[in-house]
């Protein structure tokens, strides 16, 4: 083991000054270098980030990812170059930088941090420290060529990002459904907002239940708006529905059976101011009602008491086959009462009472001709919204199932709909539909049954699946009577309820549906 | 170059009043040497000429004659040029006493050896009085006084062979010498000559009757210097140069006040502040109680080192950087000079004694952590 002599003691050492000159070089060197090698940096963490969002992409619908993942390399790169730009190495730095580099050890960074010092071993130092800087050259010590590991890595990182880019995603076509079920969505909306506004303007319902409508639509709406998925807007759509359901009048329908029961009893009378009286009772028209019951009145008193008498047996007739209409009933029977006593005032009253009857049902029937508008708006809302759906379902076989909903007033209208595309036939033992009903009903009541939706069951009659590009419209058969039907069905909801198979979010609405349908069995 | 230590005499008689106000003097002029921000002055390039031709024959001088120690004369030569004192540890036989011996021999300083032994007495060491008859011309015959007889320890190169056989109290004989470079006894402070070395050697294998050296004594050593054995190549050359007819002996290569201005030289040696931050850092981190500590010295150490294990992590990387050619100190040099300068500093717990854990393997994952 020696002593080292150093190499050379430098005359006339030089100053800071010499040393900033030296070190300057150096310091642009490496910054240029930091520059690039953060460039590198970035464009790698870029483009890592870039694969990790389509990656991402790949196992949750992300319809944007593309331009977040081109926006993120982007301004890994750019962030990083504004960072090697904003960071530029200190003199210090540099001196430190460049000690590590040509393995000075620490010979720069001292000499420059005691470069206004005067003492001869500083200066030395100095002298000692340029010395040892003169031996290399910026441009040979501190390379910019890339390094190969980083360009391996840059390499294997933008084909990985290609393969992501140009490979398909199966989340794709989960974006297009979801595409297609916002635009059915909107349409729907608009559709209500629509029906909304029709309503609005219709001035033969009070404004009581105009505004009840409109709120429960408004609520569908808003409801609407916010679903993020088929299943929302169906319960929603059900929902308000059910809703507008309560609305109605439960009497409704024996109330207009028995009014055209009496208007057609009337129709009958061989008495024309009688019989027209029947005509206009059944077209609603009360200006001519009350025109051929003044007429009415106006003759029983030119009539002989047996004449009085058979067109008071004829009103009574009439009358009894109103007694789904206690209103209309009780009017009849006034007037036959009348006719049959040949008293003028009472026949007035009669007239009277008999004309608010009518005008009374003519009221009821607007009103239920608006809900029901509301509600095949809501319910063509449901089966558009359900065939948007059906038609990605319908790309995956195995998520097919099939539903059905029957909408049965008396005259024996049906809808139905699956979500199968194919052809389907739906069985249930000992119940039986053959109806010829369409999906596109008008909700007419004029049956005896009520008008109930029975999703997903079917009678046991054939049913005939138009598959045609999975709308899936059921032509079912004859509707069963719900109160054949509702405890079963009831039964099978409150088991599915116990064994939770029915979501904790949805069992009050089940069980408000059944709760609904109570009176009515 | 002011020539500081011609002001200190190597001579022992001069009064201790006086002394102590030269002693005073010289430790604000030091202080100031080692203040690296003096401006314009301090050595110059004549110092370095003279301080590396000094030190790189002493080191050959050395090196000619105790064979196979190369490492352990280079960190024996960083403590003599930083002003230290040495602790040697090895077995019988290595060479301890020749190093020191032809050491004073290369420096024509006055030695001392004193053989450490249980029964050894403070006084053996530092001196005692007695009563002496001195003539008294006025009336025609003597009288009786007291008088100082100065001890061994009034040398320059004192050698402590086997300094941890004698007893804690005659062990203590030397912390105010070591430490103030004065002897106090009786109602009388007297100063050491200068310079004034304490190299201490100690047998780590016979360790019964043995008083380990407290950790006060132990911390005024500036370096700790394991000296190992020689390997064959080095065992051969030591018969080529010790069983023949040839008496080696070391040329004078220095006196005792030139070694005063190597020192000094030394002690000006630049230091940049992220060198002084690291050694900073790599002293905390001896010190179990310290968050940065590393994992191995929570575990195994009870204490970490003290305030002087960094003067001495600085001054003898001072020295090595002169030794290496340079005239400013690098991390390198720190981390060269961390083993002796640590090592006897760090004490160990029971854990680390009991797994075997040496003060090296600390130093060394310390060095390495510090240095991540």
């Amino acid at each position: 083991m020696a002593t080292v002599v150093p190499t050379a003691i430098v005359q006339g050492a030089g100053d800071g000054h010499q040393l900033t000159k030296a070190l300057q070089s150096w310091r642009k060197r490496l910054w240029l270098q930091q520059v690039l090698r953060w460039a590198e940096n970035g464009v790698i963490t870029g483009l890592i980030v870039a694969c990790l969002l389509l990656l991402v992409s790949r196992f949750t619908p992300w319809g944007a990812v593309s331009y977040w993942a081109s926006g993120v390399a982007i301004a890994a790169l750019l962030g990083a170059l504004g960072a090697a730009l904003w960071y530029r190495p200190s003199f210090a730095r540099s001196a430190r930088l460049v000690d590590t580099r040509l393995s000075l050890h620490d010979r720069l960074s001292t000499a420059w941090e005691l470069r206004n010092n005067s003492a001869p071993l500083s200066i030395l130092q100095r002298g000692d420290a340029l010395k040892q800087l003169s031996k290399h050259r910026p441009s040979a010590a501190v390379s910019l060529r890339p390094r190969r590991m980083r360009l391996i890595s840059i390499g294997i990182v933008a084909v990985a990002l290609a393969l992501l880019f140009l490979l398909p995603n199966p989340m794709n076509t989960v974006l297009q459904q979801q595409a297609a079920f916002q635009a059915s969505l909107a349409r729907q909306i608009a559709a209500i907002k629509q029906e909304r506004t029709a309503i609005d303007g219709q001035s033969s319902i009070s404004a009581q239940e105009r505004a009840q409508i409109e709120k429960i639509l408004s609520q569908a709406l808003a409801k609407l708006q916010q679903a993020k998925n088929g299943t929302q807007a169906q319960q929603a759509l059900a929902q308000a529905q059910a809703q507008l359901d309560q609305l109605r009048d439960p009497q409704a329908n024996n109330k207009a059976q028995a009014s055209a029961a009496a208007s057609s009893s009337l129709q009958d009378s061989s008495n024309t101011n009688l019989s027209a009286a029947g005509k206009a009772l059944a077209t609603g028209d009360s200006q001519g009602l009350g025109s051929a019951l003044q007429k009415l009145a106006s003759q029983v008193s030119s009539m002989t008491p047996a004449q009085r008498a058979q067109l008071a047996q004829q009103i009574e007739q009439s009358a009894s086959q109103a007694t789904g209409n206690p209103q209309l009933n009780a009017a009849l029977h006034q007037l036959a009462r009348a006719v049959a006593d040949n008293n003028p005032g009472e026949i007035s009253d009669a007239v009277k009472a008999l004309e608010a009857a009518a005008a009374q049902d003519s009221a009821n029937q607007n009103t239920n001709n608006s809900i029901n508008q509301a509600s095949q708006t809501l319910q063509n809302a449901a089966n558009a919204l359900a065939s948007s759906t059906d038609n990605s379902t319908s790309q995956n076989p195995s998520q097919s199932q099939t539903s059905a909903q029957g909408q049965n007033p008396g005259q024996g209208q049906a809808s139905g709909q699956t979500q199968n595309p194919g052809q389907g036939q739906s069985n249930i033992p000992n119940k039986s539909s053959n109806g010829s009903g369409t999906q596109n009903n008008t909700g007419n009541k004029s049956g005896k049954n009520e008008q109930v939706d029975i999703p997903g069951q079917l009678g046991t009659g054939t049913s005939t699946v138009d598959g045609n590009g999975g709308n899936g419209q059921v032509q079912p058969g004859t509707a069963v009577p719900y109160s054949q039907v509702i405890a079963d069905y009831e039964q099978m909801a409150h088991e599915a309820i116990d064994n939770s198979n029915i979501p904790p979010d949805l069992k009050n609405l089940v069980q408000g549906y059944f709760n609904s349908l109570e009176g009515q069995k | 170059m002011a020539k500081k230590g011609e002001g200190t005499s190597a001579q022992t008689g001069v009064e201790p009043e006086v002394q102590l106000e030269n002693l005073g003097e010289q430790n604000e002029i030091d202080a100031a040497i080692s203040d690296t921000g003096a401006v314009g002055e301090g050595p110059g390039e004549a110092d370095i000429e003279e301080f590396m031709n000094i030190a790189q024959q002493l080191e050959n001088e050395l090196c000619s004659i105790v064979v196979g120690q190369e490492r352990v004369i280079r960190e024996l030569l960083l403590a003599l040029l930083a002003g230290g004192h040495v602790l040697l540890e090895g077995v019988p036989g290595l060479g301890k006493t020749l190093l020191v011996r032809t050491l004073s021999d290369a420096l024509t300083l006055k030695f001392a050896r004193i053989q450490f032994t249980p029964d050894l007495m403070p006084a053996d060491i530092v001196g005692t009085t007695i009563v002496t008859e001195q003539s008294d011309d006025n009336a025609a015959g003597s009288r009786r006084i007291f008088s100082f007889q100065p001890g061994p320890i009034f040398a320059n190169v004192v050698l402590a062979d086997e300094v941890n056989r004698a007893t804690p109290k005659t062990q203590s004989a030397l912390l105010e010498g070591m430490q103030e470079h004065t002897v106090s006894v009786g109602d009388a402070t007297r100063p050491l000559p200068r310079p004034f070395f304490v190299l201490a050697t100690q047998n780590p294998l016979e360790m019964e009757g043995t008083y380990p050296l407290p950790e006060a004594q132990l911390d005024r050593f500036l370096l700790k210097v394991l000296v190992r054995f020689p390997n064959a190549k080095d065992l051969i050359r030591i018969i080529d140069t010790t069983v023949g007819t040839q008496a080696l002996r070391a040329k004078q290569v220095a006196s005792g006040e030139q070694l005063l201005r190597l020192i000094e030289t030394a002690r000006a040696v630049p230091v940049a502040t992220h060198v002084k931050e690291h050694a900073v850092r790599l002293l905390l981190a001896t010190h179990p109680d310290q968050e940065d500590a590393p994992e191995q010295v929570h575990k195994y150490v009870r204490y970490g080192a003290s305030p002087r294990g960094l003067q001495a992590l600085i001054l003898t990387g001072k020295v090595r950087a002169l030794l290496e050619g340079r005239y400013n100190v690098s991390l390198e040099d720190l981390q060269a000079v961390a083993f002796p300068a640590l090592r006897h500093r760090i004490i160990l717990n029971f854990d680390g004694l009991a797994d075997g854990i040496t003060p090296e393997d600390l130093i060394e994952t310390i060095i390495e952590e510090t240095s991540a």
